[in-house]
C-alpha cells in the first residue's frame, strides 16, 4: 500500500477502500495538522480542524479532479476549513498548545522548559504571516522540499523559498532574544 | 521523524563551519519540533490516525454500497435492454429468412457454365467431339465448330 501513488489511493478510496484512504490518513495528517496550526495558532484546534478535513476530503473525493495532485486538493481544504474555524463565534479563547505530557514525559523542569520554548514559539509563530507560518512548517517540521511546497500550494519556488527566507529571519530574531532558548532540549 | 531523518529527505547537509545563519536555521528547525504534538504526547499520530478512521467509518462503509449498488445496476440495466433488443433482433432475423425464401422462390434458374459454353455451337459438331471424331487439324476443327462444313 505504501507502494501505491496518491492517484491509485484515491481511486480506491472513492470505492471505500478503507486500507488505501488510512494510507492517505498517514501520509497527510502531519502536513495537514502543520497547516492548521499555522492558520489558527492552537493545537486543539487545529488538531479538530485536521481531523474534520480529512472526513470533508472523503465525502468530497469525487470532486478532486487531479488525484496525482491530492495533496494540494487536502490542504486547501484545511486552509478553509480553518480559516471558517476563526470565524465562528464560538472559537475556544486561550487554550494555546497543552503543556500536560504523559507520565512517561519529561522531568517537570524539562516539561517546564519545554512548555516556556514552546508558548515562545507560539508567539514567534503569530508574528509571520500565515503562508509563511504554512510553509516554515511544512519545511522545517515536515520535511517537505521547495518543489512539494510550490507545488501543493500552487506558487512560484522562488516565493517559497522567499517566505521561508523571511518567516526563519523572523524566528531567530524572536528566538535569539530568549537567552536560553533551545538550551538543554 | 528526527531533525537528522529530515535534513536528509530535504536533501540538506551540513552548512560550513562558521555559517551562524546556516547554523541558527538548523536551531530554528529543531526548536520546531517542539510545535508538534507527536513531541510531547507518545502515540499522538497513531491516536490521530484512529481518530479519522473512526470518524470516516461511515462515509467509507457508504461508499463500499454505492459501488457495489452500481455495479447492480449496470448489470440490471444491461439485462433491461438485453430482451427488447434480443426480441427485435429475433423479428428481423425472421423478416430476413423469410424473403429470401420468397427470393429463391421467384428467381430464374441458375446459369450453368457448360450450356454458356456450348450456346451457338452446332449440334453436329457436339456430337463430333463426344464421339471422337475431332480433326486433328485445329483449321478443320474450328471450322466444324463454326458449322463452316466442306
Amino acid at each position: 500500500m505504501k507502494d501505491h501513488s496518491d492517484a491509485e489511493l484515491v481511486s480506491q478510496a472513492r470505492a471505500g477502500d478503507g486500507e488505501s484512504f488510512g494510507e492517505l490518513v498517514l501520509r497527510y495528517q502531519r502536513p495537514a495538522y502543520s497547516v492548521a496550526l499555522s492558520v489558527i495558532g492552537r493545537h486543539q484546534d487545529a488538531e479538530d480542524a485536521a481531523q474534520e478535513s480529512f472526513m470533508v476530503a472523503l465525502e468530497r473525493l469525487d470532486e478532486c479532479r487531479n488525484p496525482a495532485r491530492f495533496a494540494g486538493w487536502l490542504l486547501a481544504i484545511v486552509r478553509n476549513r480553518s480559516r471558517n474555524l476563526i470565524r465562528r463565534e464560538s472559537l475556544r479563547r486561550g487554550d494555546e498548545i497543552p503543556a500536560s505530557a504523559s507520565s512517561s514525559g519529561p522531568s517537570p523542569e524539562r516539561a517546564a522548559d519545554i512548555s516556556a520554548l514552546r508558548g515562545r514559539l507560539t508567539e514567534a509563530l503569530s508574528t509571520l504571516s500565515e503562508v509563511q507560518r504554512e510553509i516554515v512548517l511544512l519545511h522545517d517540521l515536515e520535511g517537505w522540499k521547495h518543489a512539494e511546497i510550490a507545488e501543493r500550494l500552487g506558487m512560484p519556488s522562488g516565493t517559497v523559498r522567499s517566505h521561508l527566507h523571511f518567516a526563519r529571519k523572523a524566528l531567530r530574531v524572536q528566538l535569539s532574544e530568549w537567552k536560553d532558548y533551545g538550551k538543554g532540549l | 521523524m528526527n531533525t537528522k531523518d529530515r535534513d536528509r529527505k530535504a536533501g540538506r547537509g551540513s552548512p560550513p563551519v562558521g555559517d551562524t545563519n546556516a547554523s541558527r536555521t538548523r536551531e530554528v528547525r529543531a526548536s520546531l519540533e517542539i510545535v508538534d504534538p507527536g513531541y510531547r504526547l507518545p502515540g499522538y499520530w497513531e491516536r490521530f490516525h484512529a481518530t479519522v478512521m473512526e470518524r470516516t467509518a461511515f462515509e467509507l462503509a457508504r461508499r463500499r454500497r454505492l459501488a457495489r449498488e452500481s455495479v447492480a445496476a449496470v448489470l440490471s440495466g444491461w439485462s433491461r435492454s438485453l430482451i427488447p433488443v434480443a426480441a427485435a433482433a429475433a423479428v428481423v432475423a425472421a423478416f430476413l429468412v423469410g424473403s429470401e425464401v420468397r427470393y429463391a422462390a421467384d428467381a430464374a434458374p441458375p446459369l450453368v457454365l457448360e450450356d454458356v459454353l456450348a450456346a451457338e455451337i452446332e449440334d453436329g459438331a457436339l456430337q463430333g467431339v463426344v464421339g471422337g471424331q475431332v480433326p486433328a487439324n485445329p483449321v478443320a476443327f474450328m471450322a466444324l465448330v463454326e458449322g463452316n462444313v466442306p
